[in-house]
């Protein structure tokens, strides 16, 4: 029994648990282990999670599961992603789709955001959660690895409405070495799906001497695939099996990121305190379009925003901004 | 104007503390306080270097600053506690640790130390799991005791009146009532305030997900330095620190998770709370040290934190602070003052000390440190 919900097609027969332990073989039909389960449920900044491009200063609610198809070595959430989940699951929120919404509407958040973990360890309860929240007009987004399927990536794309997907390296041996997988390519064919019908932006943790050498290889690859992506470049902060190596140097890395800005107008460098990375410019003239302030762990958030409904205030090029932006934030609180 | 100086480690940045915007200012001062800064990166709130960064950096910033005042926080035994399986040689390890730190501290300032000891820990027992109530309820600042509860319905009010778990629904009114002489803003303050059984925490949205594995214990009373006979309840040490920095040098240090019972120091048990409310370790119990006065209004335990976390929010790099505290103690202390710790990122508006360095921490992820400069005019 083979589960197709991730390019690993992990064979389930025989009570088999699979990479992620998340699904199971139920009498020849693939079972979720844990639906409903979930290990995040918290209100949050959009721009925190992040995305730059949606609904700039509104607020989402944060969930996730547990599990995960990856093997980062310096995964930031190991203790939900690589814990055995028969460990966690008594720990987890078991919230049923109407009340996740529910959670939502009570907090004041516009959408609900899948992060902490990879939503394809919890399809059947994404697809139950899509529909009640598509019900109460709640848009749904997600982070992924992409490392899905072509059918299931239709149902990621069927569920959630805007992505940030993580394009972790290039190199066979970096994504063997560091990620555990055997090829970045079906990756990369599911950002070019996504990005065909759905808001895309990318995110790229760089590990200093080990992948920054191809932020410009990647940024090609990003501008073939939508010349407006936008591109959040982490500065990553390794944890677990890497928890002592270096932080990347800032300014290096922010250095090697000016060649590519030629490339993609949106290209960001956070998750740090204080980054002077985080603004939106009018790729036509110039002009500060959208400000933002980064708290690193703390999350980012939306300071001023200068467009004139989707375009520029100065030249009215249109900006990349996705969702209902003129309901996003509260009139008043953003300086314009 | 006061300033954060973020170090990001090999990487800093001024800004007006208020605004957030970023500053060109490189007075001496600053360039002082950066250098130490760069000299003492923060080994994260679990290394068991953690308190010794605490000793190291506050010695370093004494030497280029002479306060005569200091405030300090050791930390590190807390997050241990709470996050860390650890028996009881763990446990004792960890408190001779921290003392050891303190001495040192100590004995190489020459200061006379007032110490606070937060609160003990206990195991965890059971969560209380409030998720699914109609209405909303929320934790806030690491809180395990309180829970707030908004909106209930009749269901959930018979849910947690039956509850096991819970030892004590409080209303709005009777809250105010019980500390009427604090200044509060009673639509901050949720409907109910739900309050757990001993060795209990309540789980509600909003949550971190990290497995806890002991919360405060009851903190009734909290220990102080036997030194202080004229101390009976947590707002009368700054009183008695004030009598203390008319005579000589003084350092008010907080040690995080520890209570009466494994308080390594001669001790004084004192109130920390009032009735049935105490402070669990946090801004409010910093607050109502500090000030002298109690402080349970200021940011209400399970406020809805998030409504005001709007894009016109100012401090932001002062977690739920919204001002800075005017009678804090170091603030209107006339002599210099810093203040070091590595509990989290409100120590320098609860104490208001001319330099603050702390960690720059957040759910155990290490992001460097920040430094707050209140006051230039002294140096």
């Amino acid at each position: 029994m083979q589960c197709n919900y991730c390019e690993r097609r992990c064979d389930l027969s025989g009570g088999k648990p699979g990479v992620c332990r998340m699904y199971e073989d139920a009498d020849g039909a693939i079972r979720e282990r844990f639906p409903h389960h979930w290990s995040s449920c918290i209100p949050s900044r959009i721009e925190s999670i992040p995305f730059y491009h949606v609904r700039p200063g509104s607020r989402a609610l944060v969930i996730g599961t547990m599990g995960c198809n990856f093997s980062c070595r310096y995964c930031s959430n190991a203790f939900i992603a690589k814990e055995d989940p028969t460990l966690v699951a008594e720990r987890m929120l078991r919230l049923s789709p109407s009340e996740v919404v529910r959670k939502a509407r009570q907090m004041g958040c516009g959408s609900i955001v899948f992060n902490v973990n990879e939503p394809a360890m919890s399809f059947p309860s994404l697809l139950e959660l899509a529909e009640a929240a598509r019900a109460e007009g709640i848009s749904l987004g997600c982070l992924t690895n992409a490392y899905t399927t072509e059918e299931s990536t239709e149902m990621l794309a069927s569920i959630f409405s805007f992505f940030n997907i993580g394009l972790k390296g290039l190199s066979p041996a970096f994504n063997r070495d560091f990620i555990g997988i055997t090829s970045v390519e079906p990756i990369l064919r599911n950002i070019r799906r996504l990005a065909a019908t759905r808001h895309v932006e990318v995110t790229t943790p760089i590990i200093e001497s080990i992948n920054d050498n191809e932020l410009g290889e990647m940024a090609r690859f990003l501008a073939d695939v939508d010349p407006e992506i936008p591109w959040h470049v982490f500065r990553l902060l390794p944890e677990d099996e890497m928890k002592e190596s270096c932080y990347p140097d800032i300014e290096t890395i922010a250095g090697a990121l000016e060649s590519v800005r030629s490339i993609l107008p949106y290209v960001y460098f956070h998750n740090f305190v204080g980054s002077e990375w985080v603004n939106t410019h009018c790729p036509g003239c110039g002009a500060l379009v959208i400000e933002r302030f980064s708290l690193g762990c703390g999350g980012d958030k939306l300071k001023s925003f200068h467009c004139a409904g989707q375009g520029c205030q100065d030249c009215g090029r249109q900006i990349r901004l996705a969702g209902d932006v003129e309901c996003a934030w509260k009139h008043g609180e953003v300086q314009r | 104007m006061s300033r954060a100086i973020i170090d990001a480690r090999e990487w800093q940045k001024v800004f007006d503390l208020r605004t957030g915007t970023a500053k060109a200012d490189t007075s001496p001062l600053d360039q002082m306080v950066r250098a130490v800064q760069e000299r003492h990166p923060y080994p994260g709130d679990l290394d068991s270097a953690g308190n010794r960064w605490v000793t190291d950096t506050a010695l370093d910033l004494m030497e280029r600053y002479d306060p005569s005042f200091v405030f300090l926080t050791y930390a590190q035994q807390y997050f241990s506690g709470r996050y860390s399986i650890q028996t009881d040689a763990d446990r004792a390890a960890a408190v001779t640790a921290v003392y050891e730190e303190v001495e040192r501290f100590v004995a190489q300032s020459g200061f006379t130390p007032l110490i606070v000891g937060t609160g003990g820990m206990i195991p965890l027992l059971a969560s209380v799991d409030l998720t699914r109530l109609d209405g909303l309820a929320l934790c806030t600042h690491w809180s395990a005791r309180y829970a707030g509860l908004h909106d209930p319905s009749p269901r959930d009010l018979r849910t947690v009146a039956s509850h096991p778990e819970i030892e004590r629904i409080v209303t709005r009114e009777e809250f105010l009532s019980l500390f009427r002489d604090c200044p509060a803003d009673a639509a901050r303050i949720p409907e109910y305030l739900l309050v757990a059984r001993q060795g209990c925490m309540f789980k509600t949205v909003g949550g971190a997900f990290r497995k806890v594995r002991k919360v405060p214990a009851p903190g009734y009373s909290i220990p102080v330095s036997a030194c202080l006979e004229e101390v009976s309840d947590s707002t009368d040490v700054r009183a008695a620190v004030e009598k203390r920095l008319r005579n000589g040098r003084v350092a008010l240090i907080f040690v995080e998770g520890l209570g009466v019972e494994d308080f390594p120091w001669p001790y004084r048990a004192i109130d920390n709370g009032r009735e049935w409310f105490f402070y669990e370790t946090g801004d409010a119990q910093y607050l109502t040290v500090t000030t002298g006065r109690h402080q349970v209004f200021e940011y209400p335990v399970g406020y809805r934190y998030f409504e005001e976390d709007g894009p016109a929010m100012e401090f932001p790099f002062s977690g739920y602070f919204r001002s800075v505290p005017e009678d804090a103690i170091a603030a209107s202390f006339g002599g210099r003052s810093i203040a070091v710790g590595n509990r989290s990122m409100f120590m320098h508006m609860a104490t208001g000390a001319d330099i603050s360095l702390e960690c720059f921490a957040r759910n155990l992820y290490n992001q460097g440190t920040m430094a707050v400069i209140h006051r230039s005019d002294k140096a």
